[in-house]
């Protein structure tokens, strides 16, 4: 098969770099942006060097945020006693979709998976420690995921911050081995609203 | 509920062939190599879109054909429900109920039950303990649906502090990672050992009753010997003690999944000692013993499947085995000869000779 131009080739190469995006699937699209109108191939080249100029993590809480700190951290009108620690940033979203809480978040990038090599240094849990040992937290709810890795995560966590605070844990009813993205807003608001100390 | 109609459109040996069972005991006869079994497998595959004989359901497709199909339907509950399975080299497997597709979880209240007796299956007798611990925790699923997922989430916890086991002796992690895989490790293993405890408790008895019945003669136990200690405190302690050889060995050393459920005779183990006759008497009985736990606690009688089951049992232990089975409940059996199944009035005698016969006079 020839390659095609070089910018093409180069395309190619970047997008089969996606994650679920194969060899074959690059070059449809490849193909289909060098078709598509000049301001439409521009329009997503500058949405993807904006999001890497403008997108980075909050400084506090680790959510994405525009900025040095997150919307979530930046509201006035949020409880700053609560801390909800949740695994991914796309965690929060679900959440949020609840209303049912107003306070903050933690993201701690992942879970605890010695399969994967992913150990407590590897999650940011040393920051949640030391935003909970800084004082003024009443709670922390611990919403990583109901999963085997998720559940060891909690369990790790609440062992070291138990003593500085009231932990929590999201009420069972989410389904064992689902993920918070994929649980409904009934469920997720019922598991928000009945969650129990750990 | 009970099978009123199988249809093996498509099963391995068996084309359009169409069979309807008896709501209590049917007799497949027939020579070797006639697909008695393939028959048992059809019915197996259309109620629950699996095979006990491979995992793989590709198997079942007839040699040169694309694919196979088998349709199964349940009778009983004012309804009638139709269950389809079917597989195909190029379009996977689809499963469906009344022409819908159903998951396995729903299905499963719309059918029987399904025990299997198969020669393969004696290996639960005469195996290592894994097999009888997958058993177990299979009757724990049915009985207690509420802990299917014991067996499966102490397995991830164990595979999880493996893996940290094995990084720690490889220089790659630190020990303090232990303590909060250990204590999921100690959780998840009660939880498991209680169901096992539990289920081996209800079926003791009742297999010592069924055995009993059914001729295997001699003092009988079916136990439960924990392979680790059972509580989670101690079982966080124990995995403390062991440490230093779980780091050595690179693995658990220790813990439910060391379990054994233990069936003897005279004071020895039938897997051992025992003859071939004693075994296959030992497997039914267990058969038997979980299908009365089930129905005496509001689960409805499974459908048994027995394939090849009375081989190696003299004629007293036959006539035995058929009595129970006319107790209730639904059953099909095969057998390559007639003369092996007591007279009985009640029994549905089925030649497979004759099946076959009327679906080439369909296809025609
Ligand atoms: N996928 C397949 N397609 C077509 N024929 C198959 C397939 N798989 C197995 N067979 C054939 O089916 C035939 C009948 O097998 P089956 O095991 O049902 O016999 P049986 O009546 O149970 O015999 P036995 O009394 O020896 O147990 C065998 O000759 C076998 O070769
Ligand atoms: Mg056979
Ligand atoms: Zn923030």
């Amino acid at each position: 098969m020839s390659e095609g131009p070089a910018p093409l080739s180069r395309l190619t190469a970047e997008l089969s770099q996606l994650p679920g995006i194969g060899r074959r699937t690059a070059q449809r699209l490849a193909f289909h942006i060098l078709r598509s109108d000049e301001s439409d191939a521009r329009s997503l080249a500058e949405a993807i060097v904006e999001v890497k100029e403008k997108v980075g993590l909050c400084e506090v809480c680790f959510n994405l945020a525009e900025g040095p700190r997150c919307r979530i951290c930046e509201d006035p009108s949020r409880e700053v006693s609560l801390i909800c620690v949740v695994e991914e940033p796309a965690d929060v979203i679900p959440i949020e979709r609840t209303h049912e809480y107003r306070g903050l978040y933690h993201v701690l990038g992942g879970a605890l998976s010695p399969i994967d090599g992913i150990d407590a240094e590897d999650l940011r849990i040393a920051e949640l420690r030391r935003r909970v040992e800084g004082g003024g937290i009443l709670e922390v709810i611990l919403a990583t995921n109901p999963t085997t890795t998720g559940e060891a995560t909690a369990s790790h966590i609440a062992d070291l911050i138990r003593e500085q605070t009231q932990v929590t844990r999201l009420a069972a009813g989410l389904p064992v081995g689902a993920d918070l993205e994929h649980a409904d807003e009934v469920t997720l608001g019922r598991a928000m609203a009945g969650r129990s100390n750990v | 509920m009970f099978v009123a109609r199988v249809e093996a459109d498509r099963v391995r040996s068996l084309t359009g062939v169409v069979f309807e069972p008896d709501p209590g005991l049917t007799v497949i006869i027939g020579p070797n190599g006639a697909g008695k079994t393939n028959l048992v497998e059809a019915i197996f595959f259309g109620l629950t879109s699996r095979s006990f004989r491979t995992s793989d359901r590709r198997d079942l497709i007839p040699f040169g054909s694309a694919y196979a199909r088998c349709r199964v339907t349940v009778s009983g509950t004012g309804v009638d429900h139709m269950f389809m399975a079917s597989a195909s080299r190029s379009e996977g497997s689809r499963y469906t109920m009344d022409g819908a597709k159903i998951e396995q979880a729903e299905a499963a209240g719309h059918r029987p039950k399904v025990t299997v007796f198969s020669p393969d299956r004696l290996e639960l007798i005469k195996g290592p303990p894994a097999g009888r611990r997958a058993h177990i925790d299979s009757f724990v699923a049915a009985r207690w649906p509420g802990r299917a997922g014991l067996r499966s989430a102490f397995g991830r916890i164990l595979a999880q502090r493996n893996a940290l086991i094995s990084r720690i002796a490889a220089g790659q992690a630190d020990r303090s990672g232990l303590a909060t895989w250990d204590s999921q490790f100690a959780e998840a293993a009660e939880a498991l050992a209680g169901s096992r405890e539990k289920a081996v408790a209800e079926l003791g008895e009742r297999w010592a009753a069924a055995a009993d019945e059914l001729g295997l003669e001699g003092p009988k136990s079916l136990t439960y010997r924990p392979g680790a200690a059972t509580t989670s405190e101690e079982i966080l302690k124990g995995l403390e003690e062991k440490l230093e050889n779980d780091l050595r060995l690179g693995r658990s050393s220790w813990g439910p999944h060391h379990d054994e459920i233990r069936v003897e005779l005279d004071g020895r183990q039938l897997r051992r000692f025992g003859s071939q006759g004693q075994q296959r008497l030992g497997l039914l009985a267990l058969l038997f013993a979980e299908r009365s736990a089930l129905l005496e606690t509001g689960g409805g009688a499974p459908l048994m499947l027995l394939d090849d089951v009375m081989s190696e049992l003299d004629a007293h232990r036959r006539e035995r085995l058929v009595e129970r089975l006319l107790e209730g409940g639904q059953a099909v059996i095969t057998a390559a000869e007639g003369e092996l199944i007591p007279e009985r009035g009640a029994i549905l005698r089925v030649a497979i000779a004759d099946l076959l016969e009327d679906s080439r006079e369909v296809a025609g």
